[in-house]
């Protein structure tokens, strides 16, 4: 693995308040990273400064591949919300996109088109841009991100304002432009950050709070449980009694902390088998990043 | 060079497409040819329209061709500047109020070439259209009043381009540096407002972009002085020169303003 | 039939271009208006100043009423 980018002690003040606080991380070639954490965290200031929209107030960013003079020329940036020129059409703008990031004019128009059948809106290529819905505009604002075929693409918030069907598409184009490219995207919604990860990076109020790999960080928090469902109450109740593991309970399920108690599968099958229990399911859980988020982000 | 032309073909086709080529063209072709008419057919119009009591003789004073082309200087001065600051006042600031500048903005874009590109295509949309209206103008004064030589028009119409680019980089440097409403308040009071307080107490200075205008009629009288003119067009250059760089200076410092 | 000779005392030829031209600027506005349908302040009232405001009325349009979509 070579590293791509690597940004260190990033700070970013407004006056007073500081939107980006001392990050630092390493971004991996063909790797995703996801950006997460709550409103206001510093997300797309984050972005905004390896996008090279906004300068850092301290810190560094630095390019292994800093033969390029404007770094600006392998970067793909996507901001949350794209706005384009009304009066262009979708293929003029993704040309003139890829136009001023350096691609000829003749490879331009090709690489356009095929950006845009690639994003889906092969059909409406040739529509003004002020006539897209918001789902279309996400995707042209996809198109003109990877037109030029950036070695790292910056995306701020790429799926949230589009409907499940849109935001499975758009995570499978994702998925499949990984094999090719770096990836950088701030998300508050879990399960995206779940599907396509190597690298998580957690922020509140502007400081990097966790970071690490999913299974790192799931073994950080993951608090791994063995989760029983019995078949009824006085099952549930009967297995209680007999074991000295701490259970609790909820309705039909009874749910052990691996850890605390050292239990494992076997050890619980064992002790169901010998007491004949009737049960519906065993299950080993471990904290979906949704209760991590909520541990790490609400302190 | 290559990120010029294309910024300049993105330029061009936004004014096409809002019709900026098509309507300032026509709005200085309009007056143009309005005030050569109007100042012809007055009298009789008067004569006509306004019942003028029996007996009140009104001598209508006799216009030459060249004091036509000086009072469309006038209108122009008036209309055509406040159409310039009105059309384009939000060239920059509106780019980046509305977030369009933001996915330039995240290119290897020289802000050299984003400022050049819009002063070049704004100039050109302001300069051929009033070029047009001049030259309606004088096909009009030809027709109706006396031919005037081709030299001094020229002339006149020359160094009133030069007062105009310098208006439209005020405009674009202006809206480079603040939002909208702000550069259109202080162009007004750059150009229009500035313009009269340098003709009341200007008589102790003679050389001043804002007296370009006034300057600009001596093409007509042979016997003119033209030292202050061309001193006036040198130092006009100069700020232009100034003021592009201040506009490239602020479209770089500004970016981060942009919404994203 | 005085006012009939008046009408043909006038220039048309030198008058006519002006017409034509006010007229081009009047249609551009209205097919840009009546396309978006997206104005400043309400669409009618545009497409009156439009029509009846000689000149004036196609410029205050593209200048404060025209709304980029």
């Amino acid at each position: 693995m070579t590293t791509l980018l690597q940004a260190s002690d990033l700070t970013r003040k407004y006056g007073d308040s500081i939107a980006v606080d001392a990050v630092s991380f390493e971004l991996e070639e063909h790797t995703a990273t996801a950006l997460i954490g709550p409103n206001g965290a510093g997300k797309t200031t984050t972005l905004s400064m390896l996008a090279g929209l906004v300068s850092p107030s301290q810190g560094a960013i630095r390019f292994s591949d800093n033969e390029k003079k404007d770094i600006r020329s392998i970067i793909g940036f996507l901001p949350q919300y794209p706005k384009f020129f009304p009066w262009l059409s979708a293929l003029e703008f993704t040309e003139m996109a890829a136009r001023l990031s350096g691609v000829d004019t003749r490879q331009a128009i090709r690489d356009a088109k095929n950006t845009l059948e690639f994003v889906g809106l092969g059909d409406a290529m040739n529509k003004k841009t002020g006539t897209f819905s918001g789902g279309m505009k996400q995707r042209l604002g996809l198109a003109q991100a990877i037109v030029h075929k950036p070695k790292l693409l910056l995306l701020d918030e790429p799926v949230s304002a589009l409907d499940p069907v849109g935001r499975r598409q758009v995570m499978d184009l994702l998925k499949e432009l990984q094999q090719e490219t770096t990836i950088l995207y701030s998300t508050h919604i879990l399960n995206d950050a779940e599907e396509m990860t190597d690298q998580l990076l957690f922020l509140r109020q502007g400081k990097l709070v966790e970071q690490g790999s999913l299974n790192e960080v799931r073994a950080r928090y993951a608090e791994p449980r063995i989760i029983i469902e019995f078949e009824s109450l006085q099952e549930l109740q009967r297995f209680t009694k007999a074991t000295e593991w701490k259970v609790t309970s909820k309705g039909l399920i009874a749910s052990i902390d691996v850890q605390t108690e050292g239990v494992d599968i076997s050890s619980i099958l064992s002790v169901l088998c010998t007491g004949l229990f009737m049960v519906r399911k065993v299950e080993r859980q471990t904290a979906s990043l949704e209760e991590i988020f909520m541990k790490v982000a609400v302190i | 060079m290559k990120g010029l032309s294309v910024l300049l073909q993105k330029e061009w086709r936004e004014h096409i497409r809002n019709y900026k080529v098509l309507w300032i063209p026509i709005v200085f072709i309009v007056f143009g040819i309005l005030e050569p008419v109007t100042n012809h057919f007055l009298p009789e119009i008067m004569k006509s329209v306004g019942n003028l009591p029996e007996g009140a003789d009104f001598t209508w004073p006799e216009f030459k061709g060249e004091e036509i082309f000086v009072s469309l200087l006038g209108q122009y001065q008036l209309i055509g500047v406040l159409v310039i600051i009105l059309a384009f006042m939000g060239t920059i600031s509106g780019e980046r109020k509305n977030g369009t500048a933001t996915l330039l903005y995240v290119r290897p874009v020289s802000f050299r070439y984003y400022f050049l590109s819009k002063w070049i295509v704004v100039n050109g949309i302001v300069l051929g259209s009033v070029w047009l209206g001049f030259m309606a103008a004088w096909y009009y004064i030809d027709a109706l009043y006396n031919h005037v030589n081709a030299l001094p028009v020229l002339g006149f119409i020359a160094t009133y381009s030069i007062w105009l680019i310098f208006v439209v980089t005020v405009v674009l440097a202006l809206s480079a540096w603040l939002p909208t409403g702000g550069a259109a308040g202080l162009a007004i009071l750059v150009t229009l407002v500035y313009q009269v307080i340098d003709s009341l107490i200007g008589a102790y200075w003679s050389v001043s972009p804002w007296k370009l205008s006034m300057y600009a009629s001596y093409w007509f009288n042979p016997d003119s002085e033209l030292s202050d003119l061309w001193m006036s067009l040198c130092l006009t250059v100069i700020l232009i020169a100034i003021l592009v760089l201040f506009g490239i200076f602020m479209s770089r410092r500004n970016a981060a303003k942009t919404t994203v | 039939m005085k006012f009939m000779a008046e009408l043909a005392n006038i220039p048309w030829n030198l008058i006519l271009p002006i017409i034509v031209l006010q007229l081009i600027l009047m249609t551009i506005a209205l097919i840009d208006v009546i396309r978006h349908q997206r104005t400043n302040g309400p669409f009618i009232m545009w497409i009156f100043i439009i029509v009846f405001v000689n000149l004036i009325g196609p410029i205050l349009y593209f200048v404060f009423g025209r709304r980029q979509v």
